[in-house]
């Protein structure tokens, strides 16, 4: 179990860099995401601190030992692939005993560690298998108990459920988190999906093109996002141009096209610096068309549990509008909108 | 692979017809051919004589002159094997994993021992190993030479390497190349230094490819006769050789037919064996 810190990490391939500037500390026993779309970096960044990759510039320390320049093997890493990268020549035993072989344990010691991360994982009378001789959740949780099995430094994975189908992909988000809380390893865990990084994680690293745009708790990662792409990337939002007009306390004044906004923002915005105000669909209010900002509906769509609404007003800005519970409204309808300020955002 | 269930429609038949033609005329037809032949009994004024004979399976089988040949030609081709392995193992990783734009000539010049003919190739060894040629005078310069390589066995070997080394190099290739790198990252963050993934990883892996290799190397160096023949220059013998002059010298079709089935018999009988040796280690890897 140790912290992570990772400072100034720059990886350049040719002349394109893949991660610039990248700083971060984890705390023992911390689980973070890297999240971002593909290309974004947060793979390259993984790879650089499992010593996969080599950083062009930057530092990487476990607690106070730097690893910038060790090859993996001499890191005490666990790290899990999306393929799981399972050995096919080794049944399940062997496949999970290697690390510890390589640590010099065999024998007795080497069983009775193995015996217990197959249950701890639940693959109890498995251990004769071979890889393909196992489902794609098997081979994952193979995958996790080799990594744990050597009690690493750090736990390192890779987008490791987006090979599953949905449903188990849900159940492995619990066991993945519920197992890291019970071990207390500190973990780095990459993903393109927002959600699988909202449940497991303490805290998130936004990433675009390279650079990290935001780090934070799930919460406010979701609420008070601070930059546009990530408030598009997480979840959706409607994005309001706009120019503050005054500082309340901890309220800004927006004037946008809908009027003036009173909602939270960073302490770094002027009296006259423009900005977007994001206010989530679900922030948003169907009333009648008497009162509020007057649309009508332009796009409906029912999920089951919501229906999204499109919601053009008389200036032809779009609103997305997110409602729960029974469909009241039509397409074509008259409606009016109510915004709830409190939950709107000031962003750049 | 599981049998099919359905039968194969009669369309996919007719495709299979040119290449099954090919295969019985010009495979099928000659071995039953040899095979019959083998059976006669010898003639001075024929290819071979009105009766039918096991005389000359009796002669190739307890001559200790015959048998001494095949063994010989057997050690020569296992000694090819083990040879060319060991420099194909090396060249095959890299081929495989290379990310040089020089990857295409790398591929080239493992093939550039098939892209002359083999005698000429054979007097370009002969040239090169002779007692005043350049690998003996490099050795004088040493201290260590000059070496007999010419009208002894090693001659023949080092040029039945060379010629049969891409038919080794390629299907290890193959099988290198097939296998995930992300297994080499995976044992390397497991504590796996370089040399520890190349052996209980990449070598086992890999062991398909080097079974075929070690098969059509066999295969190819058992019954080779150009190679043999001039860099033996006829005091290196082999079953090859000596089928040939029986044939062309003693005119003796039937007894050089029964030899040359003995040798395919022998090699045929080696390779299941070899297979049944491998097939455990192989099942692991189905």
């Amino acid at each position: 179990m140790s912290r992570l810190t990772i400072r100034e990490l720059t990886k350049v391939y040719a002349t394109n860099p893949a991660v610039q500037d990248f700083d971060l500390d984890v705390a023992e026993g911390e689980f973070v995401s890297l999240l971002g779309p593909s290309g974004c970096g947060k793979t390259t960044t993984l790879r650089c601190v499992a010593g996969l990759e080599i950083p062009t510039r930057g530092r990487i320390s476990f607690g106070d030992r730097e690893v910038t320049r060790l090859p993996p093997e001499k890191r005490n890493i666990g790290m899990v692939f999306q393929s799981y990268a399972l050995f096919p020549h080794m049944i399940v035993a062997e496949n999970i005993a290697f690390g510890l072989q390589m640590r010099g344990l065999s024998g007795g010691e080497a069983r009775r560690r193995v015996d217990a991360v197959i249950d701890m994982v639940q693959l109890g009378g498995l251990h004769e298998r071979y890889p393909r001789q196992l489902s794609g959740g098997q081979q994952q949780r193979v995958a996790l108990a080799r990594a744990l099995v050597v009690e690493p430094a750090l736990l390192l994975l890779d987008e490791p459920l987006a090979n599953l189908d949905a449903k188990l992909r849900d159940e492995m988000r619990v066991f993945i988190r519920s197992l890291q809380q019970r071990t207390g390893i500190t973990t780095l865990y990459v993903t393109h999906d927002q959600a699988e990084a909202m449940t497991m994680s303490d805290r998130i690293v936004v990433m675009f093109g390279g650079r990290i745009h935001q780090i934070g708790l799930p919460q406010e990662i979701y609420h008070r996002p601070a930059t546009r792409d990530v408030a598009n990337f997480i979840g959706q939002s409607n994005l309001l141009a706009g120019r503050v007009v005054a500082r309340e306390d901890a309220r800004i004044a927006v004037e946008t096209a809908v009027g003036l906004v009173r909602c939270g923002g960073p302490p770094s915005f002027a009296v006259g610096a423009a900005g977007h105000v994001m206010v989530r669909p679900e922030a948003i209010r169907l009333v009648a068309a008497n009162s509020g900002l007057v649309g009508r509906i332009t796009e409906r769509h029912f999920l089951g549990n919501v229906v999204n609404y499109r919601v053009t007003l008389a200036n032809g800005t779009m609103i997305s509008v997110q409602a729960v519970g029974e469909e009241t409204c039509r397409k074509g309808d008259e409606v009016g909108l109510v915004l709830d300020e409190g939950k709107a955002w000031l962003l750049p | 692979m599981k049998p099919k269930e359905t039968g194969i429609p009669l369309g996919r038949w007719l495709l299979a017809v040119p290449a099954l033609a090919l295969v019985s005329v010009f495979i099928a037809t000659p071995y039953l051919n040899i095979v019959v032949m083998s059976l006669r009994s010898p003639s001075n004024v024929q290819a071979f004589g009105p009766e039918f004979t096991l005389q000359n399976y009796v002669r190739a089988l307890s001559d200790r002159l015959y048998l001494g040949l095949l063994g010989d030609t057997l050690l020569y081709a296992a000694v090819t094997v083990a040879f060319s392995l060991l420099l194909a193992y090396p060249m095959a990783l890299h081929l495989a994993r290379t990310q040089s734009r020089y990857r295409g000539l790398l591929y080239a010049a493992v093939l550039s021992p098939l892209l002359t003919g083999v005698v000429i190739r054979c007097f370009g060894w002969i040239v090169l190993l002779a007692s005043q040629g350049l690998v003996n005078d490099g050795l004088r310069q040493l201290g260590l030479g000059p070496v007999q390589f010419l009208y002894r066995p090693v001659g023949v070997i080092i040029a039945l390497v060379h010629v049969f080394l891409p038919f080794m190099i390629l299907p290890i290739v193959n099988a290198i190349e097939a296998i995930d790198p992300r297994l080499e990252e995976a044992a390397r963050t497991l504590g796996a230094s370089r040399t520890t993934v190349l052996l209980r990883v990449i070598l086992p892996l890999s062991m398909p490819g080097v079974q075929s290799g070690v098969i059509l190397v066999f295969v190819l160096a058992a019954s080779a006769y150009v190679i043999p023949m001039l860099l033996g220059g006829g005091r290196v013998q082999t079953m090859a050789t000596v089928i040939v002059q029986q044939l062309l010298g003693g005119f003796l079709w039937p007894f050089g037919a029964a030899l040359a089935l003995v040798l395919s018999a022998t090699v045929a009988l080696l390779l299941v064996a070899f297979a049944l040796v491998t097939k455990r280690g192989m099942r692991r890897l189905a």
